[in-house]
């Protein structure tokens, strides 16, 4: 048995040390933000933050979440209003910018690899607040493990809600 | 027989009876809906009548609440663009003379909830017309009921945002309903486990298009908050009691037979069970981990037959143009045929002749597929999963298991786009999980992994067509020859139980008619009517590999969006533009001189002014060939498709020292008719685009000579964000047309015509074949 930290809440995982996190998170968890679309680090549907950096959950044993700060997107709302120091009241009513983006966009066709889009975009706009197209465009291609794949397309509107999001974000500041 | 509470009333030759219930606003209120069982239709295959709704009811479509809250029921599946959730809820809103927002329920594709089946295509024309005549008839019931109830003629009793008036009264339809009990039988034919389903008939009058109101708007899609606030059910999240997790070990190659299955280690996977059956080999466990780990342990130790009997992609042309049997299979010719083709071209002042061709595809959803199934003692089988035919799936285990449809339910939840490969009822590891359910007596949920979903699955065939054009003196087409090949395009065996050696619908032949039909249909409506004398003809063979392969499966071919079409139109726009260049005339001018419809006209205006098109003819004045500057080109496509018309232009950049293309900017038109929703309708199309994009540049299936080689997201790469161009989407809203097109089935296959030819404009050169990768472009440049 180990112990986790997924969405700032410890949790007893009961499951051998190389099992992958994703696998934990959803089985073991029931969180059902991170899929499954590849299990080979190819394509960011399984997405989290661990200590804030984008990882692929499909590939990293559970061991390499010891003690590191597993955020997933159901854990969005809560680390926005950390973040913005808000009230348990208002928290509960509030969506991530980056989720209320992708709603005003309109952005998922299919939504599967949606998770891993919305977790990028957390990793790019806490560190980069106000990113052009090509940083945007390289955040989502090259920066990671590989580049997050959407193959129904929606790669248009995430950049716009990516935009939004940064405006909504840079406004809250 | 007609009690003294009862009253009958005519509704376009249906009965109406009502009933004033006695214990009206009580709990057992039953709002506006389902009453007893009905008579199924004689019409009608009466297939599964338990676990499944009666078509012929209104209430197994719509139920309207004493709160005045609407639910819907539909058997289309919704694929995930949110269409049963957007645009399904507009139009029977619109129908109904109720607020968008009042359709608070929307049960889709489940089998024993929801009335009618058919897969998802053409999900707009084809898909709703049942549930919107339902909500006319339905509409009509209310009005009749208003007019008693009113105490007025039903001619004097109008509808708006759900309340009903006449003679200076009005009622809400919540108060309206409250209390009665309708029973109106509407007229329903087809079969509702095949591919089309049941088709509502009849003829309810519909809302004029010159009232819309709902129909028209941007409404949000409710189940896009819950997905992106992960609160959506996916099928992948579905979990019961007792379940077990499966992984398949599949064959080595697409012809092998068990020799002998590994053994389980027990020692590593004390929890791990195996399971064959025929040429089927599974492996459960209770967690997933143990499940992975076990199925590789036991996939290393089986042992299969070797085969070899594919010609290897390097050879796929050769082998398809000289080796396959395109006799057997009776040539379609499209009914546009006219005029004799060979004078024509003997007497053409310029000819081109030339042949195009296309690689076999993946559908390559971004999630590999998977399902839960529960096969219960009492004989009745469950099944979770994301599906776009979930009735023809019921169907199809039915046959597998030897037992009837009423013993299979689906139900259908969210999950990655698959884009057609679900669309005859299974996408692969449905009939698996099955098998192995039954075989250890629990839930088991089995999960493909990445590779096997590049390799096990179904995939869009390839083609090649060859064309011939003759111009006249004045570069004006005379004549239009094609001849299409194309193996078997829809293969809808359910995998496993091929594997397993069970019951299931034909392989591909040329009996069949439709399904499972050799026939290579003409799939690209012709849209260039100046033409004087036409000639098309589709020839079809067996799929490659079928009749080699011991299992009989080969390259297992499936339609994949815009089927057919995409093979059709890639030639026949790719040689237009080829045409338009020895014409020397503007590649979108020299379509408007041979179009005659109207909406062809218009599309084609559209994209050129949204493009700001420069009028000349292709190549344009091109330096010479060198090797670092990028040389910049434009190209034009079109085609007509389930009621919509399209147009698009593809501007690139092409560096010949490397061969590669970059599209920059990306305009397409498109005329649906009605427009619906304008912001889904956008998404759509961009997100078609995107795909359509990735196939032209990037995509191809590869196989060896025993099985396919794409395997993972490396070998069969698709376009990353970091290649989209700038997409400019010009939507032409005709109300005037009365009817919805198709969304976004076409864009995928608008450009690799336009982008073939932006290459031709940018450097001379024709690339014939897809995909236009770095590699083919550099040699044919070099050439
Ligand atoms: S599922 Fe982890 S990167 Fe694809
Ligand atoms: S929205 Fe379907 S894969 Fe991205």
């Amino acid at each position: 048995m180990v112990t986790i930290t997924v969405n700032g809440v410890r949790r007893e995982i009961q499951a051998p040390n190389d099992t992958p996190l994703l696998y934990v998170l959803r089985n073991d968890l029931e969180l059902s933000g991170p899929q499954f679309g590849c299990g080979l680090s190819q394509c960011g549907s399984c997405s989290v933050l661990l200590d804030g950096k984008e990882i692929r959950s499909c590939v990293t044993p559970l061991s390499a979440a010891l003690g590191k700060e597993v955020t997933t997107l159901e854990g969005l709302p809560a680390r926005w209003a950390q973040q913005k120091g808000l009230s348990k009241v208002e928290a509960e009513k509030t969506l991530h910018p980056i989720q209320q983006a992708w709603i005003e966009e309109q952005t998922p066709l299919c939504g599967f690899c949606q998770n891993g889009m919305m977790i990028k975009a957390t990793e790019l706009l806490e560190r980069n607040t106000t990113p052009t197209v090509a940083e945007i465009k390289e955040a989502f291609t090259t920066s990671g493990p590989s580049a997050h794949l959407c193959r129904c397309g929606s790669y248009t509107s995430i950049i716009e809600a990516v935009q939004r999001a940064a405006q909504v974000m840079a406004k809250a500041r | 027989m007609a009690t003294p509470n009862e009253k009958t009333v005519n509704v376009f030759g249906a009965t109406l009876t009502r009933r004033q219930l006695m214990t009206a606003g009580g709990a057992l209120f039953v709002g506006f809906g389902v009453v007893g069982a009905a008579v199924v239709k004689k019409s009608v295959k009466a297939v599964g009548a338990r676990n499944t709704l009666d078509a012929t009811l209104p209430g197994s479509w719509i139920e309207i609440h004493p709160d005045n809250t609407i639910l819907m029921r539909t058997g289309k599946s919704d694929f995930g663009q949110g269409t049963t959730f957007t645009a399904y809820r507009q139009i029977v809103a619109e129908e109904l003379n109720a607020p968008f927002e009042a359709i608070t329920t929307v049960v889709m594709g489940d089998t024993d909830r929801t009335p009618d089946g058919s897969g998802a295509f053409d999900f707009l024309g084809r898909g709703t017309p049942n549930i919107r005549k339902a909500a006319a008839y339905t509409y009509q019931a209310l009005l009749d009921l208003a007019s008693q109830r009113l105490g007025v003629p039903k001619s004097q009793i109008s509808a708006k945002d759900g309340v009903v008036s006449g003679g200076g009264k009005s009622m809400s339809y919540g108060e309206l309903v409250k209390g009665q009990q309708l029973k109106l039988t509407i007229p329903v034919s087809g079969d509702l486990t095949s591919l089309m389903g049941l088709t509502v008939t009849g003829n309810p009058p519909m809302k004029p298009v010159s009232e819309y109101s709902i129909v028209g708007k941007s409404f949000r899609n409710t189940v896009t908050t819950s997905k992106v606030t992960a609160r959506e059910k996916w099928a992948t999240d579905v979990r019961l009691p007792n379940m077990l997790h499966g992984r398949m070990v599949h064959p080595k190659t697409l012809g092998s037979k068990l020799v002998s299955a590994g053994e389980l280690d027990k020692s590593r996977f004390p929890n791990a069970q195996i399971v064959v059956k025929g040429n089927l080999v599974g492996v459960v466990a209770p967690t997933e981990w143990e499940a992975v780990r076990a199925a590789q342990q036991v996939a290393s130790a089986t042992k299969w037959t070797d085969w070899k009997g594919l010609p290897g992609s390097a050879n796929l042309f050769q082998h398809l143009r000289e080796s396959a049997d395109w006799k057997t299979t009776p040539v379609k010719k499209s009914d546009k045929t006219r005029g004799e083709v060979a004078p024509a071209m003997a007497e053409a002042a310029k000819k081109l002749t030339a042949t195009y061709e296309l690689p076999f595809m993946k559908h390559a959803p971004i999630g590999p597929t998977m399902a839960l199934a529960d096969a219960r003692p009492d004989g009745t089988v469950y099944i979770y999963t994301h599906n776009q035919n979930p009735q023809a799936l019921r169907g199809e285990i039915a046959q597998m298991l030897g037992t009837t449809t009423d013993n299979i339910v689906v139900r259908s939840y969210s999950g990655p786009g698959h884009y057609g490969r679900s669309n005859g009822g299974n996408a692969g590891a449905e009939d698996e999980a099955v098998l192995l359910s039954k075989a250890v007596g629990r839930p088991v949920r089995v999960q493909w992994m990445r590779p096997e979903d590049f390799q096990w699955s179904t995939q869009s065939p390839a083609a090649f067509s060859d064309v011939e054009i003759g111009l006249d003196a004045n570069g004006k087409m005379v004549a239009y020859q094609v001849d299409h090949y194309m193996p078997a395009m829809q293969d809808d065996r359910p995998v496993g139980a091929v594997l397993a050696g069970l019951p299931t619908m034909a392989a591909p032949n040329e009996k069949a008619d439709f399904i499972g039909s050799t026939a290579n249909d003409i799939s690209d409506p012709w849209v260039y009517d100046g033409v004087a004398i036409l000639m098309e003809r589709g020839h079809g063979t067996f799929q490659v590999g079928q009749k080699a392969s011991p299992l009989a499966i080969g390259l297992r071919d499936h339609s994949m969006r815009t089927p057919g079409q995409f093979q059709q139109n890639f030639p026949r726009e790719l040689a237009i533009s080829e045409a338009a260049a020895l014409a020397k005339a503007d590649a979108i001018q020299f379509r408007i001189d041979h179009a005659r419809e109207e909406r062809v006209i218009g599309v084609l205006k559209a994209v050129r002014e949204a493009s700001g098109w420069e009028t000349r003819s292709s190549p344009r004045a091109y330096p010479a060939l060198n090797d670092a500057a990028a040389l910049r080109g434009r190209g034009v496509s079109l085609m007509f498709r389930s009621g919509t018309y399209w147009a698009c232009v593809c501007e690139i950049a092409v560096t010949p020292g490397t061969g590669a293309i970059a599209v920059e900017k990306y305009t397409i038109a498109v005329d649906p008719g009605i427009v619906v929703n304008p912001m889904q309708l956008k998404r759509q199309v961009e997100g078609g685009a995107v795909m359509g994009i990735s196939h032209a540049l990037l995509e191809e299936a590869t196989f060896d000579e025993s099985g396919i080689t794409t395997r993972d997201w490396l070998t069969y790469p698709i376009l990353k964000m970091a290649d989209v161009p700038e997409i400019k989407v010009v939507l032409l809203n005709r109300p005037e047309v009365g009817s919805y097109g198709g969304g976004s089935e076409a864009a995928n296959a608008l450009a690799a015509p336009a982008i073939a030819a932006a290459l031709f404009d940018a450097t001379g050169k024709i690339a014939r074949r897809l995909p236009l990768k770095p590699q083919y472009v550099q040699a044919l440049l070099k050439a």
